[in-house]
């Protein structure tokens, strides 16, 4: 096996990983925030994609504006989930099995109300540079660059964003312990509804970055959900950072398993390791003092 | 000030709080006892605003908070720590305390982050610590500093004492004393007898919902010296 074909690989893992990272770090805000798995970040994800694939393809708006538009719409619609559904549930004390549910179920309908506007063909948004370089032997486009840049933009974000304002404390505090934020004069419902309206942004930029690469479908939201909630978990849920790192051990495990095994075991091979990873360090690959993260 | 004019709440029927009727005037420091079931927590819970009141209604320096969301409590001048103190673990000393610095930004300057470490100087060393990693004593102090950067003018404490060592539970009501002496209202909820009876000036009795009984100023020899009253309302000897 070459040394080029393994860079290829390295290169292609690392980029789809930084995909599932994005997804799993959306996936982190939300937990951060709430502490609800959301089971529809992937279809929030395609909900913004195909949202700008609108808007260029049949609208003929200018990208920046379409893209500008995929973020704004899953993100009313995540903010409208916690408005109408979420807080329902919390009035009535639901647990969590019933949260799971509901995320589960608005994704199932996310992905088919994209079906029937989109049916069934992939489309693809328009990259944003069309630049290929070659590192040690791997071709690595320049919408690879940009997701990582804009990744690490995110990344640090989120850490400014969580350490040093009152609003991101203030969030990080109401899901902590929602009675004890609302006896020190945070407003828990709004901190949650924020939470769900950043997690939808984020979803929404994650689906943008990789439409270029990959065509959007109706299918695509849950098998971004699913390799997105791995990263988040593997990394420790609440830890961006981790999320990052577990999204690309991800992404790696996937890519060296189509190199050395079969492309067809890529996912079980993947998965098989995070379970053993998981069993290993349960708290996450950063382990208990990331759990915090920010 | 604190009033409190028949107040009924419950989690579901019939109400567990059946018209309470209690003030607390400034610069006092009041105790609740009651044995376990009697209604205290759920008192807590409604003047916190964390459970709706069913009828009767709260007033806090002559403003009805009955229907004033939790959140907004704070500014009318209520804080409250809660039995299991609600800090918020995955956070720093100093990040709990920010955030009640905040919240209590809008009401007149009582304390700040160098009176609160003179008071309790634990706290002052332990600010870059995360909360869960704090002893029980200490979690309670940062949770009355928590509590006093709100700028409260009444403070509802619910079993300060509860799993605390006897040198401990001292120190926390030698400040409780203090603050009572600036002209602070403090609502000293407590299942200890001993406790209670050795720190405020008058208390309310509750059992199964009701006041039963009221320790008037000065009171608490009378009280606690009829063995009658002590066993039929807190169980104790």
């Amino acid at each position: 096996m070459s040394m080029m074909l393994l860079a290829q690989a390295c290169a292609t893992g690392i980029t789809n990983g930084l995909i599932y990272a994005l997804v799993g770090l959306g996936m982190a805000v939300i937990f951060k925030g709430s502490r609800l798995i959301n089971a529809m970040h992937g279809e929030l994800a395609v909900v913004g994609a195909a949202t700008a694939v609108y808007c260029v393809e049949i609208a003929m708006w200018p990208t920046w504006l379409a893209v500008t538009m995929g973020m704004l719409i899953a993100m009313v619609l995540s903010t409208l989930v916690d408005i109408g559904l979420v807080r329902r549930l919390f009035n009535r004390n639901a647990r969590e099995e019933s949260f799971l549910l509901l995320t589960v179920g608005l994704g199932f309908t996310f992905s088919a109300a994209v079906l029937y506007v989109f049916g069934r063909e992939e489309h693809l948004l328009p990259a944003f540079g069309d630049e290929i370089y070659e590192v040690a032997g791997a071709i690595i486009r320049e919408q690879t660059i940009w997701i990582v840049g804009i990744a690490a933009f995110i990344l640090i974000g989120l850490k400014l964003f969580y350490k040093y304002t009152d609003f991101g404390l203030a969030m990080m505090a109401a899901s902590i312990d929602p009675d004890g934020a609302a006896t020190t004069g945070i407003n828990v419902r709004l901190m949650r509804t924020a939470t769900f309206a950043l997690g939808g942004l984020m979803a929404a930029v994650a689906g943008l970055l990789v439409t270029p690469m990959i065509g959007v479908s109706y299918q695509m939201g849950p098998i971004l959900t699913l390799k997105g909630f791995a990263a988040a978990v593997l990394g420790g849920l609440t830890n961006p950072l981790g999320a990052l790192v577990g999204g690309i051990t991800i992404g790696l495990l996937e890519s060296l398993s189509i190199v050395y095994i079969s492309s067809g075991l890529k996912d079980a091979v993947a998965l098989s390791v995070l379970i053993v990873i998981m069993i290993l360090v349960p708290d996450g690959i950063l382990g208990r003092s990331g759990r915090k993260g920010g | 000030m604190l009033t409190v004019s028949n107040l009924t709440a419950g989690y579901g029927v019939p109400n567990i709080l059946q018209g309470l009727d209690i003030t607390v005037r400034p610069g006092e420091m009041v105790g609740l006892v009651g044995a376990n079931g009697a209604g205290k927590t759920t008192l807590v819970r409604v003047l916190a605003g964390l459970l709706p009141a069913r009828g009767g209604s709260i007033t806090i320096n002559g403003s009805d908070t009955t229907n004033v969301p939790a959140h907004a409590r704070p500014k009318l001048g209520l804080a409250i720590v809660l039995e299991n103190r609600n800090l918020f673990g995955e956070l720093t000393v100093a990040e709990n305390l920010r955030l009640a610095e905040r919240a209590g930004a809008n009401r007149p300057k009582k304390f700040d982050i160098p009176r609160i470490v003179e008071m309790f100087p634990a706290v002052g060393e332990k600010m870059a610590v995360r909360c869960d990693l704090l002893s029980g004593g200490q979690q309670q102090m940062v949770a009355i500093a928590r509590a006093l950067l709100l700028q409260p003018d009444v403070v509802i404490m619910d079993e300060p004492s509860t799993g605390l060592a006897p040198k401990v539970v001292k120190a926390i009501l030698e400040v409780l004393r203090g603050l009572c002496s600036e002209g602070m209202s403090i609502v000293l909820i407590e299942q200890n007898i001993g406790i209670a009876s050795s720190v405020t000036q008058r208390a309310y009795v509750l059992s199964t919902g009701r006041i039963v009984h009221h320790v008037a100023d000065g009171g608490w020899p009378a009280f606690l010296h009829d063995p009658h009253l002590v066993s039929r309302y807190l169980g104790q000897h």
